[in-house]
């Protein structure tokens, strides 16, 4: 008996004095560190995406750079679980110092839920020089009531790939309105070829070519009126018209459209399946990264106008966007961590290898960068305004979401052009202008 | 023994683990999801308390709820009658063939141990337009359907396809308990009704069935809780897609709360899924009368 408690004493001290010595090596290693955390949406190590690459490049400079002062760990999900998790984070008052947002929607919910530091003394004051770099507009999207709440890292626009090859071989030329391009589609489909690649069964890829239309038809006023509860709101005739404009054109997507993921319409595109792709500039890295023989071959044209319809330079653009948390008690560190993402050495990584704009006045070297990305800028500089995804514009997630979904209902023809937009109507009427 | 059970303290402190955890993993979190499922929540800001609002809004004004509520009644349905009938004809052959009985018993209950969320990847390469099934179909000329995007009709292709997967799931679980019952009915009441001119039909009839009846009870409830909760193949399979067509309950309550952050309408959903589970519960063990026989 007395063997046993002595067995006992002993081996309680034993882990009384290894969790003591757990507390001191921490310490030890700490320091005067300044511990912070950033949180992704992609595996920083496993990924293929040029753009994370460079994300973690910028990490491992991040910590090199301020050795023994700031150092950052990355928390990771994969793109799907990123909302859920931050959430719950942010719910369990854990929320990471710094922390990666779409624009529109999303991003409100942080600032309004008040996860979100404004940053608008730090940029307007504080770090001139930096906030002074910047291109000009940039921070429209991420400004609520005059208070700027994230920092952009890079900046794609959305357009329309084409296989020059198939182009040539059917006799098509590249089209500049719709009517044209119904003729070019005819022309490739004839020949053999699909003509458009598309995925429904991821709904955004369907839903960004008919907020495209929807633009088209009706420019920057349909949205105005829609979100904000004015005019026809979504009966708007530009609607129906988009609406009808998109079944039409649907009949030239490939087979398995309605099934098909993002993934599976982007390689039917670079496989040279299919004639054309309508994606963002994002997926030049994916492209090139996938099929390095394609860049050659792969050209690029602005979305077609309407006939009779609105301005037809207006392009879809999208930010990746770095919110720095409201609670956060490192915020020097937090703040060289966003420079460090827009830094000169990060943002000609973005143009040269990633494929995506800068988000920055640098000078990259052109014929580094994917070709592509030379027809994106080229296209991007005669455009006469910018607007965001149409299912990131809406009043909610659910709200986008709402479109994305009457989209792809309206293309497998379960619903007319008309039920569509009374399903987004009647959900804005319920959730959005009675509130 | 009775010294045992007239020490209270005893008793307490026996008990009291396992009322803690019960308590603390299952009554508390109801609790609290009863009283959220009253309240306006996005779980970043405080709870807004706004009575009955959110079950209002899910009987009278929510498309996707009906879908659900239909598509997990269905479900329900589905898997109830077909597990019953396979699980029980399978578990009947089994113990009815002397070789390989062990080798076929593991290869029916195999898909269950496999990790739900694999199988419903697997299956949904299976139904892919451009890979699986509708290639082979292309082969002989057929153009397959789109298995998991079709809209038609009052229960949606998908629905049947994800039915037939979780059939294919789950049987042998149902096979295995009507198994375990089939083999505990004493070898001495078949050898009587053979003398007495049974046959194997008859045997099967007059004896096997009544003496798994309390089994039916206990594989029936757990068919229909089960399904009526069924999350993993249809949120990796459709995702309730398109457009929501495809969801089911537990699904439906994945994307109010997590994808759209309202906990406090996806509490409700939870406290709807809880008290359906509770009635099923209840009817099976209403409707389903069990004798005790001696086997």
């Amino acid at each position: 008996m007395r063997m046993k408690k002595v067995v006992a004493a002993l081996l309680a001290s034993a882990m009384v004095v290894t969790s003591l010595a757990g507390c001191g090596a921490k310490e030890a290693s700490g320091g005067d560190v300044v511990e912070i955390k950033w949180m992704f949406w992609d595996d920083l190590e496993a990924t293929d995406d040029l753009i994370s690459k460079g994300y973690a490049q910028v990490i491992e400079r991040f910590n090199q750079q301020y050795e023994g002062k700031y150092h950052v760990t990355p928390i990771t999900t994969n793109l799907e679980e990123y909302d859920t998790k931050l959430n719950a984070l942010i719910a369990a008052g854990d929320c990471p110092d710094v922390y990666i947002c779409n624009p529109g929607p999303n991003l409100t919910t942080y600032v309004e839920g008040g996860a979100a530091a404004d940053l608008t003394d730090i940029l307007t004051n504080q770090e001139k020089d930096w906030y002074g770099n910047f291109t000009e507009g940039i921070f429209e999207r991420m400004t609520y009531d005059g208070k700027i709440y994230a920092v952009p890292t890079n900046f794609a626009a959305a357009l329309v790939f084409y296989n020059t090859e198939i182009f040539e071989a059917a006799g098509a030329e590249v089209p500049t309105t719709y009517d044209e391009w119904l003729a070019a589609c005819q022309k490739i489909q004839d020949a053999g070829y699909t003509p458009i690649s598309c995925s429904a069964g991821t709904a955004w890829c369907l839903s960004m070519i008919a907020g495209y239309l929807c633009d088209r038809a009706g420019g920057p006023d349909n949205l105005k009126n829609a979100n904000e509860g004015t005019g026809n709101m979504w009966n708007d005739p530009s609607f129906i018209n988009a609406g009808e404009k998109l079944v039409t054109l649907s009949q030239y997507f490939q087979s398995t459209a309605a099934g098909d993921s993002n993934d599976q319409a982007t390689a039917a595109f670079y496989n040279g399946e299919a004639a054309m792709l309508v994606q963002g500039s994002w997926a030049i890295g994916q492209i090139n990264g996938a099929n390095p023989d394609f860049e050659s071959k792969c050209g690029v044209f602005s979305f077609p106008a309407i006939e009779g319809g609105a301005d037809p330079n207006r392009m879809i653009v999208k930010t990746d966007n770095l919110v720095m948390s409201s609670t956060t008690k490192n915020q020097d560190a937090c703040i060289a961590l966003m420079k460090c993402f827009t830094d000169e050495t990060a943002q000609k990584y973005t143009a040269e290898v990633g494929g995506k704009i800068p988000v920055i006045d640098v000078k990259y070297d052109e014929s580094k960068a994917p070709a592509q990305l030379g027809y994106v800028m080229d296209i991007l500089s005669k455009s006469t305004g910018t607007f965001g995804f149409y299912n990131e514009s809406l009043a909610s997630v659910e709200a986008g979401d709402c479109f994305d979904n009457a989209m792809v209902d309206l293309f497998l023809g379960s619903v007319t052009p008309e039920e569509a937009f009374a399903t987004v109507q009647k959900f804005y009427e319920e959730n959005v202008y009675n509130k | 023994m009775d010294k045992i059970f007239r020490d209270k303290k005893a008793i307490a402190i026996f008990i009291a683990p396992g009322i803690l955890l019960f308590t603390l993993i299952l009554l508390v979190p109801i609790c609290q999801a009863v009283y959220y499922s009253l309240c306006d929540w996005n779980a970043l800001t405080k709870p807004n308390f706004i009575g009955l609002g959110n079950y209002i809004k899910l009987f009278t004004n929510d498309d996707t709820m009906l879908t659900a509520l239909k598509n997990s009644l269905f479900f329900m349905v589905f898997s109830a009658v077909t597990q019953q009938i396979l699980g029980l004809l399978l578990a009947a052959l089994l113990t009815n063939i002397k070789k390989g009985r062990n080798f076929f018993k593991n290869v029916y209950y195999l898909p269950n141990v496999l990790s739900s969320a694999a199988l419903g990847l697997l299956w949904s390469f299976l139904f892919n337009p451009r890979m699986g099934i509708n290639q082979v179909l292309a082969l002989f000329n057929v153009e397959g359907p789109l298995w998991l995007m079709d809209t038609k009709g009052f229960i949606i292709l998908p629905m049947w396809v994800i039915a037939f997967v979780a059939m294919w799931q789950y049987t042998g679980s149902t096979m295995m308990l009507y198994m375990a019952q089939i083999t505990g009915i004493s070898n001495s009441l078949y050898e009587a009704s053979y003398i007495d001119g049974a046959s194997k039909w008859q045997s099967f009839l007059h004896i096997t069935l009544p003496l798994i009846k309390p089994m039916v009870a206990t594989t029936l409830s757990l068919n229909c809780i089960g399904s009526l909760k069924f999350f993993d193949l249809v949120y990796n399979m459709t995702q309730g897609g398109p457009n929501h067509r495809s969801d089911v309950l537990a699904t439906h309550l994945y994307n109010e709360g997590f994808q759209y952050f309202k906990y406090g309408y996806a509490s409700a959903i939870g406290i709807v899924l809880l008290i359906l589970c509770l009635i099923v519960t209840f009817l099976v063990n209403r409707f389903v009368k069990v004798e005790d026989y001696e086997m």
